[in-house]
């Protein structure tokens, strides 16, 4: 009893230190809050599919095919189409704007789907342009495809008003029947592809996709700064003072990571409370799976603050080995871009990290809208990675310098 | 009654002992003094007696509380000031001592009464609300002594309590220090001043490579090199007369002869008295005097003699 009344002491005064240093609120919250505001406006679009694809395009075709199948991409989601030169989609440039994507339709288009042969379109692409191609050539390919549907159904169609009409000029059948296929082209095509966000109602905003992965870098750095901490305590002579006196380690060393253990918490709520109310991030549909979430992920930062603490000899190191960590931790464990994007080796290796388990969890909740019960072995996983830490770290700290 | 009791305590790091096979006692009531150059080894034997470290070997006594076996029942009765200023810098001198008395358990009235009691000791009461980290070296000081008394301990161990500080604030810590002692507090007082340890303690102990070189009040201590004052002469040519020593050994009030170095030493009651007659004998053998200094003893001059080099690098 005596024991946890110091320890809620300890606690207490760490708070009361942390408080006054203003240098850990700036690493606390404003560095993360900047760089979730500069990572949100600048990636956001990119990872919500907001982003505009430019298509380079020049129609030497005379007839009306060419113009529906322009008209077609151009209202296509995602796409947006300029107009040029021929030479210009050759070169996939317009004076010095450069395009990674260009489509050439060729001359006698029209004419040749309406007297029945085949035709082609020219696409030239930007061989280093791995990130678009797939999804240009993907649009482009899909309307090549309506299109020759449509030309194939014109043709059987014609040779059945044949039979039917033996009076009738096949090749004006076919082509009135291929300009009104054509003409389908800018309407919604009759089996259309219907994209959501999966499992939620909501439309992700670009604060939802960023927010998680920074805060819980940032995270991870404000318990290293608890790290030091506990470091230039031991180097200063607070914790000597604290070991001669009635104090149990226990006590010494539980004080200071309820006090972590605090102020990750609140970390972590202003930076989502920030998101939430001042940039409209969502928190999904269980804020009850969202508390657990935090309360665990803090739980393991703290812990993962501790064995930090216990493997290094000096501040310095804690610093520069922290920082290493949380470096890769946070590149590895999708803080900076979703996992998923990543082959599958990269994305085990990346479930070596607390942000990996702390983001999969998150994401869940607030992108894919899943429930408390939903998240519980992310949350498991990751409770059990902070016992883990925990334990060797208690194990291995050393209250006194070697 | 010995308060402490301090038995064969040794500390090894490694390849170095740091302290080797320490033992004394300490009185109640009694200013003890650790007296030895840096790396002597007392801010190690501290260590160990506040249980901040287990002994290699060897045992201490405190009120009956061994440190090795009741560290916990220890910790309650003695108080430390560490050689380090160990105090939160951000945090003011008030919630310093606030903290610190938490850990002893205090609360309430009671905490804020000794607060102010030290503090006004101190003679920082006026500072309560500055961040510790805004005082100067000697205002730290004392506010880092403070914090080892918060709970009245029977034993209190300063280690180097005036490093870098002031001489007008070194005489307010050694008031202080009289004033702790005048209460009734037992005190252990490590230091490299030889000045500091010959004012305040009432028993001495010069430490140098981990062993206490020699033990005593301090009039025991310089009776070792004369009462009354030493005649320190460097004659040439060395071995100038035979009979030289046996002269001036029978000259009025002289007590004493040592070699040091190639130095005489004489100890004599009174060294003005003694002086001329030895001069005198020193002309009739027809040696030279190089080098010839009078002085009172004093423990320089005695850790010189036990150790062959200066108390200060
Ligand atoms: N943690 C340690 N590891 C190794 N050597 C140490 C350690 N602490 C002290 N020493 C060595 O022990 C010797 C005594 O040190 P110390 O007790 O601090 O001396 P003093 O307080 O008299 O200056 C010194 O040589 C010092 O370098
Ligand atoms: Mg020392």
């Amino acid at each position: 009893m005596r024991q946890l009344k110091r320890l809620w002491q300890i606690t207490l005064k760490d708070l009361l230190v942390m408080g006054k240093d203003r240098g850990s609120w700036i690493v606390l919250l404003l560095t993360p809050l900047a760089i979730i505001m500069v990572a949100s406006f600048a990636l956001g679009p990119a990872f919500n599919g907001e982003l505009k694809s430019k298509l380079l395009a020049v129609n030497l075709d005379q007839g009306a095919i060419g113009k529906q199948l322009i008209d077609g991409l151009d209202t296509a989601e995602g796409l947006d189409v300029v107009e040029g030169t021929e030479a210009e989609c050759q070169s996939l440039a317009v004076g010095d704007k450069k395009y990674k994507t260009s489509l050439v339709i060729p001359a006698d288009f029209s004419s040749q789907i309406l007297t029945g042969s085949d035709t082609s379109l020219q696409v030239y692409v930007d061989p280093t342009d791995n990130i678009n191609r797939p999804f240009m050539l993907g649009m482009i390919d899909g309307a090549a495809s309506r299109l020759s549907g449509m030309v194939t159904s014109v043709r059987v169609s014609v040779s059945e008003v044949i039979k039917f009409a033996p009076e009738a000029e096949p090749v004006t059948v076919a082509s009135d029947a291929a300009l009104a296929a054509a003409n389908q082209m800018t309407g919604n095509p009759p089996v259309a592809v219907e994209i959501s966000n999966a499992g939620t109602t909501a439309d992700i905003n670009m604060f939802d996709t960023q927010a998680p992965g920074y805060s819980v870098m940032f995270l991870l750095f404000g318990v290293m700064l608890g790290a030091e901490g506990l470091l230039e305590e031991r180097d200063k002579g607070t914790l000597g003072r604290l070991l001669v006196a009635p104090v149990a380690k226990t006590s010494i060393l539980g004080g200071k990571l309820v006090a972590q253990f605090l102020i990750a918490l609140v970390q972590m709520t202003i930076l989502f409370g920030v998101g939430h109310f001042v940039f409209g991030m969502h928190l999904g549909n269980s804020i009850p799976g969202l508390i657990l979430m935090i309360f665990v992920t803090a739980f393991t930062a703290t812990a993962f603050g501790i064995l930090l603490a216990s493997v290094v000899k000096t501040r310095r190191q804690a610093t520069s080995l922290g920082t290493l960590i949380i470096i890769l931790m946070s590149a590895l464990g999708g803080s900076w871009w979703p996992l998923a994007i990543e082959p599958d080796f990269m994305q085990k290796l990346g479930h070596l990290t607390i942000n990996a388990w702390a983001l999969d969890g998150m994401n869940a909740l607030i992108i894919n809208g899943k429930t408390l019960t939903d998240i519980l072995p992310q949350a498991g996983v990751l409770f059990a990675y902070g016992c883990i830490c925990f334990l060797v770290g208690l194990r291995l700290f050393k209250f006194r310098n070697a | 009654m010995p308060l402490v009791t301090a038995d064969n305590l040794v500390k090894k790091y490694d390849e170095l002992t740091a302290v080797d096979g320490v033992s004394f006692t300490i009185d109640e009531g009694q200013i003890f003094g650790f007296l030895g150059p840096n790396g002597a080894g007392k801010s190690t034997t501290i260590s160990m007696l506040s249980t901040y470290l287990p002994p290699s070997s060897g045992d201490a006594v405190i009120d009956g509380l061994s440190v090795t076996h009741q560290a916990e029942k220890v910790r309650n009765i003695i108080g430390v000031v560490p050689q380090d200023i160990a105090l939160y810098p951000t945090l003011t001198a008030l919630q310093n001592l606030k903290f610190y008395g938490k850990m002893y358990d205090m609360g309430g009235e009671n905490l804020d009464k000794r607060c102010q009691e030290l503090l006004e000791l101190v003679e920082l009461w006026d500072r309560r609300d500055s961040r510790v980290e805004q005082f100067s070296g000697g205002m730290k000081r004392r506010i880092n002594m403070a914090a080892g008394l918060l709970h009245h301990p029977r034993f209190l161990l300063l280690d180097e309590p005036t490093v870098g500080v002031d001489p007008q604030s070194r005489e307010h810590i050694f008031e202080t220090i009289f004033k702790i002692r005048d209460s009734g507090t037992t005190i252990l007082y490590t230091s490299h001043y030889m000045e500091e340890v010959e004012t305040l303690c009432d028993y001495i102990a010069i430490m140098d490579k981990g062993k206490m070189v020699a033990s005593g009040t301090l009039h025991e201590l310089l009776s070792v090199l004369g009462e009354g004052g030493v005649i320190e002469l460097k004659i040439a040519p060395p071995g100038c007369h035979a009979g030289l020593e046996e002269a001036i050994a029978g000259q009025n009030g002289v007590t004493s002869i040592n070699h040091q170095d190639g130095k005489l030493l004489i100890s004599s009651k009174n060294s003005a008295h003694s002086l001329p007659p030895v001069l005198k004998v020193l002309e009739d053998t027809g040696c030279t005097v190089d080098h010839l200094e009078i002085y009172t003893p004093n423990l320089e001059k005695l850790f010189i003699h036990l150790t062959g080099k200066e108390l200060r690098e």
